[in-house]
C-alpha cells in the first residue's frame, strides 16, 4: 500500500514552517508591508520594530548581541560573505584560510574561489569517524591565516566540532573563527561567546522558519570583525549587506529562533531517543550496516548509515513513496557524498548510504514504520543480487 | 533522477525476481554485465518443450532502478512468449516502455542481452538432449 505522503525524515535538508511562525509572518506580507528602511512614516517604523524583534530573537539563540546579526538571504550567502568579506579586508601578509574536507559546498567552493583570487587555503582531512585532528589543525594555522572555518554540526553525519578548542588554536595565531552553524543552531547549545566564535552562519529554514532568510553573526567586540560586503547598494546591515530587508522572513526567523530556544532541551532528548530507536531497529532487521560518523558528539536527530551490497540509487527509488530520506546533502545528491568519501568510504558504499534527519514532528510510530520500509527495501535489493 | 511510474512500480514490487535451478534441462540461464562494473542482470527461463513457449521467466539483478525495471519488464515479456521470438525484444522498446533517460539505455540492453543468452543456454541444452 502506498502512503498518501512519505514519512519525512530529511529535516537536515529543510523543515516545514511552524504554524506559530507562519502566523507571526503573515501580517507582514499585507497589512504591515512597510520597508524597514523607510524612516519617515509609521509603515517603516512598524517594519523596523518587527526587524528589531526578530534580530533580538536570532541573537538570543546564539548568545549574541542583536547588533552583531547581519541578515542575509540564507546560509550560502552568509558563508560567502564571511569568507570573501574577510579575504577582501585582510591586511598584507594574511591571505590563508583553513577549513575541513567535510564542510558544506558553500564553504569549500568559496575557498576554491578565494584560491583563484590569490589566497591560499588548507582543506584538512578528518578522522574516519568524522572528527577533527586538532593537532593537525594546530600545525596548519599560521600567522598568515585569516580564518579557520569549521561547521558546528555536519549536515550529513551530524558530527559536532569542538569549536572552543578550535578557537583557542586559531586565536593563538591571530586568526578568526567562522562556523557554519545552520544545523547546530536551535538543535544543540551554540553560544558564540562560550565557544569564542567570531563569525557564524545561520538560516531560518533549518529550524522551522521560512526559506530565503539567514544571518551572519559578526562579532563587534573582542575583537571587532570587519568585512567587505558582497553587494554594493544602500548600506543596510551596518554596510555589510545592502538590500531591502526581508521583513516577513526576519519576523519568521525570529519567531522560529524563539521557539527553538524554548524547546531545545526537551526536543534534543526526545530526538536522541528516537534516533537511538531508529538505529536499534535498523540493526535488528538489516545485517552488516555501517554507521557513518561518531555517535557520541552528534546532532540528536541525525543518523547516517551505509548498506553494503546495495545500489544506493535503487534504494532511494525503493523508498521514495514511503520515506523521504536522502543519500547526502540535498544540493549534491547526484554524486557520492564528499563527506562520506572524506571519512574513507569507497564510492559504492558512499552511494549506498541514507541520511536520516529527525525533527519536530517525527514520532516513534514514524520511526518504526521507516525501519520496516528501509529493512524491506535493503533486504529485497540484496536478495535480488545475482550471486 | 526522476523516474517514470513504470520504473518505480517495478523497483518497489519486482514481481518476477527469483531463480530457477540452473542445471535443470528445461531451464536456460543468461547473464550480462558484472557486479564489479555496478550492473549485472541474470535472466532465467523455463521452456515447455512441446510448445516451445516460455512458461516461467525470472530475474536477478544488481544495479540502479533502470536496471531492475528493465530486467523486470523483460521477464514480463518473456512469460508465455515463443522461445523463437525472444530475439524480437529489443532494448529500444524497453527504454521507451519504461521512459528511461537516454543515458540509461545501456542497462536496458544488458537485460535484453541476458534474455538472449538465456535462450542460447536453453537451446544448447535442448540440442544436446535431442
Amino acid at each position: 500500500m502506498t502512503n498518501p505522503r512519505p514519512i519525512y525524515l530529511d529535516y537536515h535538508a529543510t523543515t516545514p514552517v511552524d504554524g506559530a511562525v507562519l502566523d507571526a509572518m503573515l501580517p507582514f506580507f499585507s497589512d504591515r508591508f512597510g520597508n524597514a528602511a523607510s524612516r519617515q512614516y509609521r509603515y517603516g517604523w512598524d517594519a523596523q520594530a518587527a526587524v528589531d524583534t526578530g534580530r533580538s530573537a536570532v541573537a538570543a539563540l546564539i548568545g549574541a548581541d542583536a547588533k552583531d546579526i547581519v541578515f542575509t538571504s540564507g546560509a550560502t550567502e552568509a558563508n560567502n560573505l564571511a569568507l570573501k568579506g574577510l579575504a577582501e579586508v585582510s591586511g598584507p601578509g594574511r591571505n590563508h584560510f583553513v577549513t575541513i574536507a567535510t564542510e558544506h559546498k558553500s564553504v569549500l567552493d568559496t575557498c576554491k574561489r578565494l584560491e583563484r583570487d590569490g589566497c591560499r587555503t588548507t582543506v584538512l582531512p578528518v578522522n574516519g569517524d568524522g572528527s577533527i585532528d586538532l593537532e593537525q589543525l594546530r600545525a596548519s594555522v599560521t600567522g598568515q591565516t585569516v580564518a579557520v572555518s569549521v561547521m558546528a554540526a555536519n549536515n550529513e553525519i551530524g558530527v559536532l566540532a569542538p569549536l572552543r578548542e578550535i578557537a583557542e588554536i586559531a586565536h593563538a595565531k591571530g586568526a578568526l573563527v567562522h562556523s557554519d552553524a545552520v544545523q547546530a543552531a536551535g538543535k544543540v547549545p551554540f553560544d558564540v561567546n562560550a565557544l569564542s566564535v567570531d563569525l557564524a552562519s545561520l538560516t531560518a529554514h533549518k529550524l522551522y522558519g521560512p526559506k530565503g532568510v539567514g544571518a551572519l553573526y559578526v562579532r563587534r567586540k573582542n575583537p571587532r570583525v570587519t568585512l567587505a560586503p558582497l553587494f554594493d547598494g544602500g548600506g543596510h546591515e551596518r554596510g555589510m549587506r545592502s538590500g531591502t530587508l526581508n521583513v516577513p522572513g526576519i519576523v519568521g526567523f525570529g519567531a522560529a529562533a524563539l521557539l527553538a530556544r524554548e524547546q531545545m532541551p526537551g526536543e534534543a532528548a526526545r530526538l536522541t531517543q528516537l534516533r537511538d530507536r531508529l538505529l536499534a531497529g535498523l540493526k535488528k532487521h538489516v545485517s552488516d550496516l555501517v554507521v557513518n560518523g561518531c555517535l557520541e558528539a552528534r546532532l540528536p536527530g541525525n543518523l547516517n548509515v551505509s548498506f553494503p551490497g546495495v545500489d544506493g540509487e535503487a534504494l532511494l527509488v525503493s523508498l521514495c513513496e514511503d520515506v523521504a530520506v536522502s543519500s547526502g546533502a540535498a544540493c549534491t545528491a547526484a554524486d557520492p557524498s564528499h563527506v562520506l568519501k572524506a571519512l574513507g568510504r569507497k564510492t559504492d558504499l558512499a552511494l549506498a548510504s541514507l541520511r536520516f534527519g529527525l525533527g519536530r514532528w517525527t514520532t516513534a510510530e514514524e520511526v518504526d514504520a521507516a525501519i520496516a520500509h528501509v529493512a524491506t527495501a535493503v533486504n529485497r535489493l540484496r536478495a535480488m543480487t545475482p550471486v | 533522477m526522476i523516474y517514470s511510474a513504470a520504473v518505480i512500480a517495478r523497483v518497489r514490487d519486482p514481481k518476477y525476481a527469483g531463480w530457477l535451478p540452473r542445471d535443470a534441462p528445461d531451464v536456460g540461464t543468461g547473464e550480462a554485465g558484472t557486479l564489479d562494473s555496478g550492473t549485472m542482470a541474470r535472466i532465467q527461463i523455463r521452456v515447455e518443450e512441446s510448445t516451445r513457449r516460455i512458461d516461467q521467466a525470472v530475474f536477478k539483478v544488481f544495479g540502479c532502478s533502470a536496471a531492475i525495471a528493465s530486467a523486470s519488464l523483460v521477464t514480463e515479456r518473456l512469460r508465455g512468449a515463443p522461445v523463437d521470438r525472444v530475439r524480437e525484444i529489443d532494448a529500444l522498446t524497453v527504454v521507451a516502455e519504461l521512459a528511461l533517460p537516454p543515458e540509461r539505455a545501456s542497462v536496458a540492453a544488458l537485460a535484453v542481452t541476458a534474455a538472449r543468452h538465456a535462450v542460447e543456454d536453453w537451446e544448447r541444452k535442448h540440442d544436446r538432449n535431442l
